[in-house]
């Protein structure tokens, strides 16, 4: 049985970060794992940042994950993946949507978006695996813009560390989306998978 | 197979839950037959989860105007012998205050439990402040949990605990609870539905100085009882090791993180440890096994010190010579994590921390510089940025009129307009409580002479809003109240109140419209405005600025996430804006820097409109003085 397994995903408010930590513990309970997490509401859902923890094991009981403990971060967007960088240590593992989402702050003038070279290269400080995807750009492939953050639980799987069967997560989204919708994002899964597979290899 | 919900499962079956849902399923399993709330962060959705299964359970829940409301109405059920629940987030406990602190006067007979979310680190609140204290001195037992599980546990054992000792019961959760997600274990649901009884009893029931001085020494009596109680309670556990200097006592979810610091630190079998469920009362006979065992105390817990001071002053009156820290290790302010306990610990038993903490740090620090600022914003389509335009606008133009140096005054509130007391709109110069912008503006309105335009929302205007009317009626205070009515309580979740014609068992109901309110009180200027029509809005509000005496304005459009649901229910399209960049100069940003509309970007020196963000609601193209802002 696993002792500790750490996610952590961050993102902004409306692309589907709260999601994503659903379905992993959704999956975790079928394999019968114990499952903690948190997320924050509320204030940071209005295109705020939103970061959700998920945390699998026999030796978990915080809802949050400390301080350089992470397996893996999920960064649905580059600077919120920097914004918790002290999550890290040289041994987690960082996946990042490399399409950017500027906060209005930027427009008027009252904040910088760091350029994709400088988020980088400060990850790269904390964790030597960082793997970069066009999840927009995949979703689209697989047949719609809205799966993006199921391509990137996909990418999460493609690191072959999780301890919840691809299997069952798979069933999770059958589950979780209408019938309709369902092949969509298995497809979405799938693509993320394979990118982050063999960017990993 | 059926799916397993909230309101299903057998015991031992296991469900991934937020910790709010628990809680709800924790009542669900007590049989609780009414539940009243007023909804707030962290808290909403114990009151929507069971408000949603309602019918199903034969239950009766409601969105109640406030919190002292719902902690009448569940205190009325209690008193006619009905499993009760009263849900607010931790400020809301001190609207439903004055009950409270009477209620422990009069006891319990159908189980009686208040919820109060707590939010340290005042992730969605105007301060943080620690509820124990409330319960201490309104003699209500406090139960606190650990995990999402203990969080269901609690709940279902708190409707039981305030029927055997006859007093009402306070469950404290804090966000990192009910904002938490954990698999749980379901336990039996109770179908016992009992039907309510008033029975007449003027002593304990009707409270002139008479009955309070009876009742107070039975209160005390019962409480002793919950006193001696809690020492055998399954959620006080003392661990004690063999030969451990070092003693943690750790309340609530400062267990969780303890656990796992001293597993960090390889010291599980090096201390002893007191996990307290009951901080109110503290189980005492533990806490003096306890401090008889080690030579110093570590008292974890989250906010303020409250265990702390209490467990000081039992070891002063047993006279034991053991060192005891808390607040000197540990902040006041914010949420604990497993760090900051690992640090603490780790201080007093000079053990090595597991990981370079001071070099993540460093990093942390160094990365800050580098990223944007990102505040939560108002959505793109919400009325409530037109609103606070046409406000700044209208109340420019008669400052101007009054002199110079004059500058309007616009006291906020709470609801999802305070974000825009972020730049652009800047639009709150105070934001205090519930309610608090009109009461604000009638005290200003004595004291400076300024426009003085206080603004809030709907469901803020039933909760809190009308005494200040009245108030601001009665007193002559010559200020402008605008309410922004979106017909929703937005900001924790849409929740309907009674301004929307529904109830939260999905009932209809009449519709009360705050215009008519706002007349019936006596306001002599009253207009409806829609804030999309900027120009209309922007004169009705300079009109009741200048209007001699209190004037109120209706601001009135549907909340813009609600709009897109019912437009894509009825398969409307929505229309984005486009910028014409043959008729956009793209340096006078008038649109951007008036607005702040998450939908309006610069690419370069072009500034566009993301179509996929755009509601249509057509302000840019308002305040644009190039008419370069088209419909698609």
């Amino acid at each position: 049985m696993v002792k500790e397994f750490n996610i952590l995903i961050t993102g902004v408010g409306g692309q589907g970060v709260i999601l994503i930590s659903e379905l992993l513990g959704r999956a975790a309970v079928t394999d019968k794992l114990r499952v903690r997490g948190s997320e924050i509401l509320g204030m940071a859902v209005r295109g705020g940042s939103v970061t959700s923890a998920i945390r699998i094991g026999e030796e978990v009981y915080g809802p949050l994950i400390p301080t350089g403990k992470c397996n893996v971060l999920v960064g649905m967007e580059p600077s919120e993946a920097l914004r918790n960088i002290a999550c890290l240590s040289k041994s987690s593992l960082v996946i990042i949507n490399t399409a950017v989402t500027v906060p209005f702050t930027v427009s008027i003038g009252e904040s910088k978006y760091p350029s994709q070279e400088e988020i980088l290269r400060q990850l790269g400080k904390a964790s030597s695996k960082i793997v970069q995807m066009d999840a927009a750009k995949i979703a689209q492939e697989a047949g719609s813009r809205l799966a993006t953050n199921i391509v990137m639980l996909g990418a999460l799987f493609g690191t072959e560390q999780l301890p919840i069967k691809i299997d069952t997560i798979k069933e999770t989204i059958r589950e979780r989306f209408p019938a309709k919708l369902a092949p969509v994002n298995i497809r979405a899964f799938d693509l993320g998978y394979e990118a982050c597979r063999q960017a990993v290899k | 197979m059926k799916e397993l919900t909230i309101s299903s499962g057998s015991p031992g079956q296991r469900l991934f839950v937020l910790g709010n849902e628990a809680i709800a399923r924790g009542a669900i399993e007590a049989g609780v037959q009414v539940a009243a709330a007023y909804p707030g962060t962290p808290s909403s959705e114990i009151t929507e989860t069971l408000a949603g299964v309602a019918k199903e359970l034969d239950m009766y829940v409601e969105w109640s105007t406030n919190e002292k409301v719902a902690f009448e109405v569940a205190l009325a059920a209690s008193i006619c012998g009905v499993r009760a629940l009263a849900s607010m987030k931790h400020v809301g406990v001190n609207v439903a205050h004055d009950p409270l602190m009477t209620a422990g006067y009069i006891g319990a007979k159908g189980g009686l439990v208040l919820l109060s979310a707590d939010d340290p680190s005042a992730w969605s609140s105007q301060n943080e402040q620690d509820n124990r204290y409330i319960a201490e001195q309104g003699y209500i037992p406090v139960l606190e949990p650990s995990s999402v599980q203990e969080a269901k546990d609690m709940m279902a054992d708190a409707f039981k605990l305030s029927e055997q000792f006859g007093q009402l019961f306070m469950l404290r959760s804090v966000t990192r609870i009910g904002h938490a997600r954990g698999d749980i274990t379901l336990g039996e649901i109770s179908r016992e539905r009992r039907k309510g009884q008033f029975i007449k009893d003027r002593t304990r029931l009707v409270y002139t100085p008479r009955e309070a001085r009876i009742n107070k020494p039975l209160m005390l009596e019962r409480f002793e009882g919950i006193k001696k109680a809690v020492n055998t309670l399954p959620y006080n556990q003392l661990k004690l090791a063999d030969g451990a200097k070092l003693g943690i006592i750790a309340c609530g979810l400062s267990y969780s993180y303890t656990l796992e610091a001293i597993k960090w630190l390889e010291i599980e079998d090096k201390v002893s440890i007191l996990k307290i469920g009951t901080p109110h009362p503290l189980p005492e006979e533990l806490v003096l096994k306890l401090l008889k065992s080690v030579k110093e105390v570590l008292v974890a817990e989250e906010l303020d010190p409250f265990v702390e001071l209490h467990v000081k002053a039992i070891a002063g009156e047993h006279n034991i010579p053991v060192k005891i820290h808390g607040k000197d290790l540990l902040p006041r302010i914010g949420e604990l994590s497993t760090r900051k306990v690992t640090e603490a610990i780790a201080h007093l038993t000079r053990a090595k921390t597991p990981v370079d903490f001071a070099s993540i740090d460093k990093l942390e620090q160094e990365t800050a510089p580098l990223l944007p600022w990102r505040p939560p914003a108002l959505c793109p389509g919400c009325p409530h940025r037109a609103s606070h335009y046409a406000i700044r606008v209208a109340s420019r133009r008669v400052a101007r009129d009054l002199g110079k140096d004059i500058e309007p005054i616009y006291p906020g509130d709470i609801g999802c307009y305070a974000l825009g007391y972020n730049p652009p709109q800047e639009a709150s110069d105070t934001i205090i409580c519930m309610g608090g912008s009109f009461g604000i503006a009638s005290g200003l309105a004595h004291v400076v002479e300024a426009p003085i335009v206080a603004h809030l929302g709907d469901s803020t205007f039933f909760h809190a809003g009308i005494p200040p009317l009245v108030n601001a009626v009665y007193n002559k205070a010559n200020i402008t109240m605008v309410i922004l009515d979106n017909s929703a309580t937005a900001m924790t979740g849409f929740q309907p109140h009674p301004g929307t014609g529904y109830t939260a068992m999905g009932d209809e109901t009449v519709l009360l419209k705050p215009e008519d309110i706002a007349r019936a009180c006596g306001v002599k200027f009253v207009e409806v405005v829609d804030p999309f029509n900027l120009k209309e809005a922007t004169e009705a509000i300079e009109k009741a600025i200048r209007f001699p005496g209190p004037a109120v304005v209706v601001s009135r459009r549907l909340c813009a996430i609600i709009e897109q649901r019912e437009k894509k229910k009825r398969r409307e399209k929505v229309i984005p804006y486009r910028v014409d960049q043959d008729k956009c100069n793209g340096k006078c940003n008038a649109c951007i820097e008036l607005l702040g509309c998450p939908a309006l970007i610069k690419e370069g020196t072009k500034t566009v409109i993301d179509g996929s963000l755009c509601t249509g609601c057509g302000l840019c193209a308002q305040v644009c003085p190039y008419k370069a802002i088209v419909p698609e």
